[in-house]
C-alpha cells in the first residue's frame, strides 16, 4: 500500500538514499536493517511523507504521497520516532490523546479518551493513564508513544480510514531485553491485525525473529531483501557491516548473527557448560 | 512504604480537575474582577451611580454630578476595564502560543521581536517627535505613539519571518535566534535614541516601558476590537497544531498537522495581539509567562485548555493589577508593570515551588 | 489541612480582598463632598506651584504633582497626584478640582484630553526657560486665580531683578567658561549642553557654557571633559546625601588638570532653585553670578 519507486534523497553532494524501491504491504512486518548512516531513517522519513525525495516518488495506493493532504495522510499512517521528548508535563493519557483528532476545547473528549484508553490497554499500560510521562521508564515511554500512534489511526474519521501503515524508527533502541521483546511483540501483533508495518532496527536477531521480510541497506542503497532465513547470510552481512560476522545455529533451531569476536568466546562458554 | 505514599500522591496530583469546572471558575473570577474594576476608583463613584450615568450618557440628565458619574464610569473605568481585559488576554494567549511553538516554558510573547520593535518605534516617537520627525508624527496627535508602536512591532515581525523563511518553510530554531538578534539590535538602536534624548524623554521612556492603562479611551477600545476578533478566530485553528508541536515538529506533521500553516498563523496572531497590546498599554511583562503556567498547573499542557484558559486568566490578572495600580497610591497611579511583578512574582514563585515547574521528560 | 478547609480559607481571603477594595472605593465619597463655591486648584508643575505659593494662593491648592518640590511644604501639606507626565484621569478628578493649572509638560496626552473633557477649567502654562517667560507665567497664573494685582507686583519685581542682573552681567569683563555637571555616575559626568535650563542659567549668570558643543544633558568622556577646560564647575546639591556624586566632579581624571580643579572652583546649588525658572530665577542666577565672580573688580557693585 505504501510504495517507494526509485527514490533518492540528495543533500549537498551526498546521496543519503540512492534509487531505492520498497513496498510495505498490509499484514506484513518489514524490518529495515543496515549499518549506521546507511539511510534507514532517511528512507523512513521519505516513506512517512515528511521528507520530499529529490528523485522518485512514494505512492500511497497509487497516489503521490506529496499530494495527499497531511490530515488525510495521518488517517492512513502513523509514525513512532526514534526519541520523542515532551517539553511540558503530560499525563500518559494526555500524550496518547494527542494522537486523536478531536474538535472543540476538550470539555467533551470522552470518545477520544476511550480510544486512547483502548490503545493504552493494547500496549499493556492500562493502569498508567494518570501517571506523568516523565516518571515512566524508557520502555514504558516508548510504549506510550506506540499507543499514541495507534490512537491516531483508531480515531481517524471513517471517511478517510483505510488500511493503515505504522512506521517505527528504532523503537527498541534504549530498551532492555524484556522490553525489546514486549515492544516488538506488540508491533508484530499490529501487522497480524492487517496493518502494514515498517520497522527500522539495529538488532539483526530481533529483526530476524519478528519480521516477515528484511531489507538490508548499505550506503543509501538496498543491499539485499528477503525472508529472514534467506538474508542471514554470513558473507552478505559481513560485507555490508564491514566486520566479520558469523551465523550460529542455536539448539532450538533458531539462527543467531554474532560478531566473530564474541562467537569464539560464546562457543567456548557453551562448551564449558 | 513512604515511597509508595509519595507515588500515590503524585498519581493523585496528576489527575486534572474537570475542564468545564475550571472554565466556569475562571470565567466567574473574570466577571467578578471586571465588576470590581467598574465599581472601584479614586473618585469613589460606585456602581450605584450606574443608572444615573447611563441616563446621562443617553442625554437625559443635565445634572452636573450625573455628568461626572457618566464620565468616570462610562468614559474612564469601562474602557479601562475592557482594555485591561484585552491586553491581559492578548499577552497571555500569545505567551502560551510562543511557549508551545518553541517548546520552551520560558518563551516570552515578545520573542518574535514584536515588543522590541514596538519599543524602538515608541522611543523614536518620544525622542524624535518634537524634533526631526515632528512633521510625520504631529498630524497623528495623541495617537502617534500607539500607532508607531504597533507598526514598529509589525515591521520587526515581518523582517524576522523573512529571515527565518527558507524555501517556503519557517525554521523554528532560526526564528528563535533571529528574534533574539533582532531584539538586541532594536535594543541598541533604542539605546542610541535614548542617549540622544533629554531627561524628560528618558522619564517618558521609562514610564512607557513599565506599562499603564491610564490612557484608556473608547477610541483605543474600538481600535483593538479587530485584533481581539482575530485572536478569537485564530485560536480554535491553532490548538491542535500547537499540541502537535509539543511532541516536535516532525511528530506534528506525522499527526496530520499542517506545520507551516500552524507556524504562520501563530506568528501572525502573536504579532497582531502583542503589537496591539503594547500599542495601547506600553510594555507589560509577566502576564504572558504566568497565566499559561498557572493554566498548565491547573489543567495540564493541552492547548485546548491552555489557550482559552490563559486568555481568561490573563484578562483577570491585568484587571486586578490595574485596580491595585490606580488605588494603591491614589490619587497618583502606579505603573501596572510594577504591580504585576510585585504581586505576581511571589505568588508565581510559590506555585512553582509547591507544584514543580514543567521540565522535559 | 483538608481540601474543604482550604477552600474556605481561599473564599474568605477573596471576600476580605473584595471588601477591602470596595472600602477603598467608597471611603473617598465622603471626602469629595466639597463646597460648591470653593475654589479648588490642582497645581501641576514645579514652577506653577512655586508661583501659586508666591502669590499667596496656597490655601486654594488641593493637590500638587511630585515635581512641586518648592516650597517643601507643598508636597507634605497637599495631596500628590503623582508624576507630572504620568497622571491618572480618575485620580485627578478624585481631588474634585475646580481649576487645574498645568505645565504644558503634563501628560500622558490621552489623560490630559480626558481631564479637559470633564469640564473642569484647565489652564496650560507654557514652558520656556528664558528670563521673559517667568513674569509671563506669573501674570497668566495671577489672572486665572483672581490675584492679578499681586501677580503684577511679583512680575514687575522679577522683571526688575532680571534687569539688574542684566546690568551686572554687562560689567563682567572676563567671562568665565563654566561646566554644568548634573550627575557623576560610574566615573562619568553628565553635563548640561545647549538647550538645557542649565545653559540658560549660565547665560543669565554671565558665563559661557563650556559644554556648548553638547546637545541636552549627556554623559561625556574624560577626554571630552579635559577638552572643555572649564574655569568653574557647577553641580547640583541634593541635601546631605549626595546621591549623584556630583560633588566629586573635580576628582574626575578629565577635570583634574582644568583651571576649575586648580582653583578648586566648584559651585554647589540647589537644583530646583537654579533650574526651576520660577519667581526665584533672577535671584538664583544672581547667586550663581556672585559665586562665579566673587572679586569686586569683576562685577560692578550694585548701587
Amino acid at each position: 500500500m505504501l510504495e517507494a519507486r526509485s527514490v533518492s534523497v540528495v543533500a549537498g553532494s551526498k546521496r543519503l538514499i540512492d534509487n531505492v524501491s520498497l513496498t510495505i504491504t498490509p499484514g506484513r512486518l518489514t524490518a529495515v536493517i543496515g549499518p549506521n548512516g546507511a539511510g534507514k531513517s532517511t528512507l523512513l522519513r521519505v516513506m512517512a511523507g515528511e521528507l520530499k525525495p529529490s528523485e522518485g516518488t512514494v505512492f500511497l495506493d497509487d497516489t503521490d504521497l506529496l499530494k495527499v493532504p497531511v490530515a488525510r495522510l495521518a488517517a492512513r499512517r502513523s509514525v513512532v520516532a526514534q526519541s520523542t521528548t515532551l517539553s511540558f508535563p503530560f499525563t500518559v493519557l494526555e500524550v496518547v490523546m494527542l494522537g486523536a483528532t478531536v474538535p472543540g476545547f476538550g470539555i467533551r473528549d470522552s470518545a477520544a479518551a476511550d480510544a486512547a484508553r483502548e490503545a493504552l490497554d493494547a500496549v499493556g499500560l492500562a493502569e498508567f493513564e494518570t501517571r506523568m510521562l516523565n516518571e515512566l521508564s524508557g520502555g514504558e515511554r516508548q510504549r506510550v508513544h506506540i499507543a499514541r500512534a495507534l490512537c491516531q489511526l483508531a480515531t481517524a474519521p471513517p471517511s478517510q480510514a483505510g488500511t493503515a501503515a505504522i512506521l517505527l524508527d528504532e523503537p527498541t533502541a534504549s530498551l532492555d531485553l524484556k522490553h525489546q521483546c514486549d515492544v516488538l511483540a506488540l508491533i508484530k501483533a499490529q501487522a497480524e491485525m492487517g496493518r502494514a508495518v515498517m520497522l527500522v532496527i539495529h538488532d539483526l536477531n530481533l529483526a530476524a525473529a519478528f519480521a516477515d521480510e528484511i531489507v538490508l541497506m548499505a550506503a543509501g542503497r538496498i543491499a539485499g531483501k528477503g525472508k529472514p532465513d534467506d538474508l542471514l547470510n554470513e558473507d552478505l552481512l559481513s560485507h555490508t557491516f564491514g566486520c566479520r560476522l558469523r551465523v550460529v545455529s542455536s539448539e532450538d533451531g533458531g539462527r543467531l548473527v554474532l560478531p566473530s569476536a564474541i562467537t569464539g568466546k560464546a562457543i567456548m562458554g557453551a562448551a564449558a557448560e | 512504604m513512604t515511597a509508595i505514599d509519595a507515588r500515590f500522591a503524585k498519581v493523585a496530583g496528576a489527575v486534572r480537575p474537570a475542564r468545564a469546572k475550571v472554565f466556569l471558575a475562571l470565567t466567574g473570577l473574570l466577571l467578578l474582577s471586571a465588576i470590581l474594576s467598574l465599581a472601584i476608583g479614586p473618585t469613589g463613584v460606585s456602581l450605584q451611580s450606574l443608572p444615573r450615568a447611563l441616563a446621562a450618557a443617553a442625554g437625559y440628565a443635565a445634572d452636573s454630578s450625573a455628568e461626572r458619574d457618566r464620565l468616570v464610569l462610562i468614559d474612564l473605568r469601562l474602557p479601562r476595564t475592557l482594555l485591561a481585559a484585552f491586553v491581559g488576554a492578548a499577552l497571555a494567549t500569545s505567551g502560551a502560543m510562543m511557549q508551545g511553538l518553541f517548546r520552551n516554558p520560558l518563551a516570552d510573547p515578545g520573542l518574535i521581536g514584536v515588543s522590541s520593535g514596538a519599543a524602538l518605534a515608541a522611543i523614536a516617537t518620544i525622542v524624535l517627535g518634537h524634533g526631526i520627525a515632528a512633521p510625520l508624527i504631529a498630524p497623528l496627535g495623541i495617537y502617534a505613539l500607539p500607532i508607531a508602536a504597533f507598526f514598529g512591532g509589525l515591521i520587526t515581525t515581518i523582517t524576522l519571518v523573512a529571515i527565518a523563511a527558507r524555501r517556503g518553510r519557517l525554521a523554528v530554531g532560526t526564528l528563535l535566534l533571529a528574534g533574539i538578534a533582532l531584539g538586541a539590535l532594536a535594543g541598541s538602536l533604542g539605546g542610541f535614541l535614548a542617549y540622544a534624548s533629554d531627561d524628560r524623554d528618558l522619564r517618558d521612556l521609562t514610564l512607557w516601558s513599565m506599562g499603564s492603562l491610564s490612557g484608556a479611551s473608547w477610541q483605543k477600545v474600538f481600535a483593538v476590537l479587530p485584533f481581539a476578533a482575530a485572536i478569537c478566530l485564530a485560536v480554535p485553528h491553532l490548538v491542535r497544531g500547537l499540541n502537535g508541536f509539543l511532541l516536535g515538529e516532525s511528530e506534528a506533521m506525522h499527526l496530520g498537522i499542517d506545520t507551516e500553516r500552524t507556524k504562520r498563523i501563530t506568528i501572525a496572531t502573536t504579532a497582531a495581539a502583542v503589537g496591539a497590546a503594547v500599542a495601547v498599554a506600553g510594555v507589560i511583562g509577566f502576564v504572558g509567562l504566568v497565566a499559561p503556567h498557572v493554566m498548565r498547573l491547573l489543567s495540564g499542557p493541552d492547548h485546548r485548555v491552555v489557550l482559552p484558559g490563559s486568555a481568561i486568566l490573563g484578562a483577570t490578572l491585568v484587571i486586578v493589577a490595574d485596580i491595585i495600580a490606580r488605588m494603591a497610591i491614589r490619587p497618583a497611579e502606579l505603573p501596572i508593570g510594577i504591580v504585576l511583578a510585585l504581586v505576581g512574582a511571589p505568588v508565581f514563585l510559590h506555585l512553582v515551588l509547591r507544584r514543580g515547574i514543567g521540565g522535559g521528560e | 489541612m483538608g481540601v474543604a478547609t482550604r477552600r474556605f480559607a481561599i473564599a474568605g481571603a477573596a471576600l476580605a480582598l473584595a471588601g477591602f477594595l470596595t472600602e477603598l472605593g467608597f471611603d473617598r465619597s465622603r471626602a469629595v463632598a466639597a463646597d460648591a463655591a470653593e475654589v479648588r486648584i490642582l497645581s501641576l508643575g514645579g514652577d506653577v506651584t512655586e508661583i501659586l505659593y508666591a502669590l499667596g494662593q496656597e490655601q486654594k491648592i488641593v493637590a500638587v504633582d511630585t515635581t512641586s518640590q518648592f516650597p517643601a511644604s507643598a508636597l507634605t501639606d497637599k495631596k500628590s497626584v503623582g508624576y507630572l507626565r504620568a497622571l491618572s484621569a480618575e485620580g485627578v478628578l478624585s481631588m474634585n478640582p475646580t481649576l487645574i493649572i498645568a505645565s504644558e509638560q503634563a501628560g500622558p496626552p490621552e489623560v490630559v484630553k480626558a481631564i479637559k473633557g470633564s469640564g473642569v477649567q484647565y489652564i496650560d502654562i507654557a514652558e520656556k526657560q528664558t528670563a521673559e517667560s517667568v513674569p509671563e507665567k506669573v501674570r497668566r497664573i495671577g489672572e486665572v486665580v483672581g490675584a492679578a494685582s499681586e501677580a503684577q507686583t511679583l512680575a514687575s519685581k522679577i522683571e526688575a531683578d532680571f534687569a539688574s542682573l542684566e546690568s551686572d552681567r554687562k560689567q563682567i569683563k572676563d567671562r568665565k567658561k563654566v561646566l554644568f555637571v548634573l550627575a557623576v555616575q560610574n566615573g562619568r559626568a553628565t553635563v548640561g549642553g545647549v538647550g538645557t535650563g542649565a545653559d540658560a542659567v549660565l547665560q543669565l549668570a554671565g558665563a559661557d557654557n563650556a559644554a556648548a558643543g553638547v546637545n541636552g544633558y549627556k554623559p561625556v568622556s574624560d577626554e571630552q571633559l579635559a577638552e572643555f577646560s572649564p574655569d568653574a564647575v557647577v553641580v547640583m546639591s541634593r541635601g546631605t546625601a549626595d546621591r549623584h556624586g556630583a560633588s566629586t566632579a573635580l576628582e574626575l581624571p578629565g577635570l583634574s588638570q582644568t583651571p576649575a580643579a586648580k582653583t578648586k572652583n566648584l559651585i554647589e546649588m540647589d537644583s530646583l532653585y537654579l533650574l526651576g525658572f520660577g519667581p526665584r530665577a533672577p535671584s538664583a542666577a544672581h547667586d550663581l553670578m556672585k559665586a562665579l565672580y566673587p572679586e569686586p573688580g569683576q562685577t560692578a557693585a550694585t548701587p
